[in-house]
């Protein structure tokens, strides 16, 4: 059993008052100092390589898009928000994904799909910001998805970095 | 320009000086809602409003439009009558009470133009009279909401107002037996030529804590706001109040703080006598009175974040127990002291 003990008070304590100027020193005193909260339109949380935001496609330098429709991360996806339909193409490949959606209100972020992918074509980026007016308008598709391959390289390298923990153990 | 001053009629003057004062206290509870805010979120590490206007200082305005343009609802136990007249009851007294607050002296060429609406005799008991009033406005609104929480509140409120109006009294009844006067100006005078403020006399300082203590409670502000109290109550007696009636309410606990500031100043710090320097020019005294007043109205604000509210019990030990003794201690020593140290006149 705990046996709170109540702390007998001063009598300057009792008395209110000089508590209360104590009081209103301390407030008056961090009235002064400098605001905490981020404004966040104008200053957006900090991100970098580690952030996971936002799955994007990976453009290539030739601009071709990476993907090649495996639909590896489609099953990866345990949120199934993941939509791809794969055609033919003419650039010497089997397929390439003639519409691939991310219902980005069905996304959780986890980076399964990022993981899953074997040809290095998506990606987490740092992009976390997601609103629209409609819910039909936050089903990305492939036009929306789509980054130079420049834009995510440093998620590519830190991606490849984790990688190269298990490869060397080999 | 001076003379073309001096050769207006009278009425333009009383006209000009209401519509100064008044919109003056009207503006400066708007501000206040602004400088509520912003206090608040600097004593808490945040910005505050910084959206509408530099330093958000339209936001009062963009409260105000957003106020008139909401949808009014009305309960439907509700008395309507009452429950449309008590915010207007609320805000009235609290404003109307400015009227014999003496800001100062305007010199127009070799006329002075004492810069108050109302020079009263009995500018004191007029405060009071209407200062008291202004308790109905919680009543009948939280009366006429049929609603618990409002009733609640309301009920609080009058109790509390009632409690402390008497130490308000009691405190000010002490500055009127030293000045000998229930005229606000007449007590003005009185600090000025005995070169002392009563804030700096030993029953002077003893009411004035008692005077802004019973005035905190006056105007229900923390720690004392037991007629919103939101944590118990939700919003007390203004629970049901939605749009303009909800901001008039508002309007008038914030006019009522104003008057209170300005009370204080004229009463214990010399109103707009400038310190150490008796013949300042006269706009330097509106400016020391408006100074002033800026302080106890910035206390109004600090005290609110810095303390929590009372438990209602401890309010009324406080206000029974404790304030209301000392005041009339207070107030009997001063009179005998008075009625011994002056000379008879007869």
């Amino acid at each position: 059993m705990v046996v709170v003990q109540r702390k007998a008070l001063t009598l300057a304590e009792r008395l209110y008052l000089p508590e209360v100027l104590r009081g209103l020193s301390l407030t008056f005193r961090k009235f002064f100092e400098k605001p905490i909260t981020r404004q966040y339109p104008e200053q957006p949380l900090p991100t970098d390589e580690v952030t996971r935001g936002q799955p994007r496609l990976v453009v290539k330098e030739d601009g071709n898009i990476a993907c090649v429709s495996c639909g590896m991360c489609e099953i990866a996806c345990p949120a199934y928000a993941i939509t791809i339909d794969g055609g033919e193409t003419d650039r010497g490949i089997e397929r390439e994904p003639k519409k691939f959606e991310i219902d980005m209100l069905r996304c959780i972020l986890c980076g399964f799909c990022e993981e899953a992918c074997p040809k290095d074509a998506i990606f987490m980026s740092n992009e976390l910001e997601l609103a629209d007016y409609t819910r039909a308008g936050l089903v990305y598709d492939l036009e929306k998805l789509k980054r130079p391959k420049s834009a995510l390289q440093k998620r590519i390298d830190y991606v490849y970095r984790l990688n190269d923990r298990w490869r060397s153990k080999q | 320009m001076g003379a073309f001053l001096e050769d207006l009629p009278l009425w333009v003057q009383w006209v000009a000086k209401v519509a100064i004062i008044f919109g003056g206290l009207v503006g400066t509870a708007a501000l206040m809602s602004l400088a509520e805010r912003k206090v608040s979120a600097w004593m808490q590490f945040r910005h505050g409003p910084n959206r509408v206007g530099p330093f958000g200082l339209l936001q009062p305005l963009a409260d105000g439009i957003k106020f008139i343009f909401k949808e009014e609802l009305i309960p439907a136990g509700a008395n309507k009558f009452l429950f449309r007249l008590a915010p207007a009851l609320a805000a009235i007294p609290s404003m109307m009470t400015i009227a014999v607050i003496p800001i100062g002296t305007i010199k127009v060429g070799e006329k002075e133009i004492p810069f108050s609406i109302a020079q009263l005799d009995l500018g004191i008991m007029y405060m009071l009279a209407l200062g008291g009033l202004s308790v109905y406005g919680a009543i009948l609104g939280g009366w006429a909401s049929n609603s618990k929480y409002s009733l609640l509140g309301g009920l609080r409120a009058s109790a509390q107002m009632i409690s402390y109006e008497l130490t308000l009294i009691l405190s000010i009844l002490v500055i009127v037996a030293l000045s000998g006067s229930l005229d606000l100006n007449a007590i003005v005078t009185a600090q000025r030529e005995n070169g002392l403020w009563n804030v700096f006399t030993p029953f002077g300082a003893l009411a004035f804590v008692l005077f802004t203590i019973a005035s905190f409670a006056e105007t229900n502000r923390h720690p004392f706001d037991f007629a919103e109290c939101e944590p118990e109550l939700v919003g007390g007696f203004h629970t049901e109040y939605s749009a303009m009636r909800f901001a008039l309410f508002f309007l008038g606990e914030y006019c009522a703080m104003t008057v209170m500031a300005c009370l204080n100043t004229t009463l214990f710090f010399g109103g707009p006598s400038v310190p150490l320097w008796p013949e300042a020019p006269w706009f330097l005294g509106i400016l020391a009175f408006l100074l002033k007043a800026g302080f106890f109205l910035f206390l109004f604000i600090w005290v609110r974040w810095t303390l929590p509210r009372f438990r209602f019990d401890q309010l009324m030990r406080l206000g029974w127990k404790v304030a209301l003794p000392i005041a009339l201690a207070n107030l009997l020593v001063v009179g005998a002291w008075v009625a011994f140290t002056t000379p008879k006149s007869s």
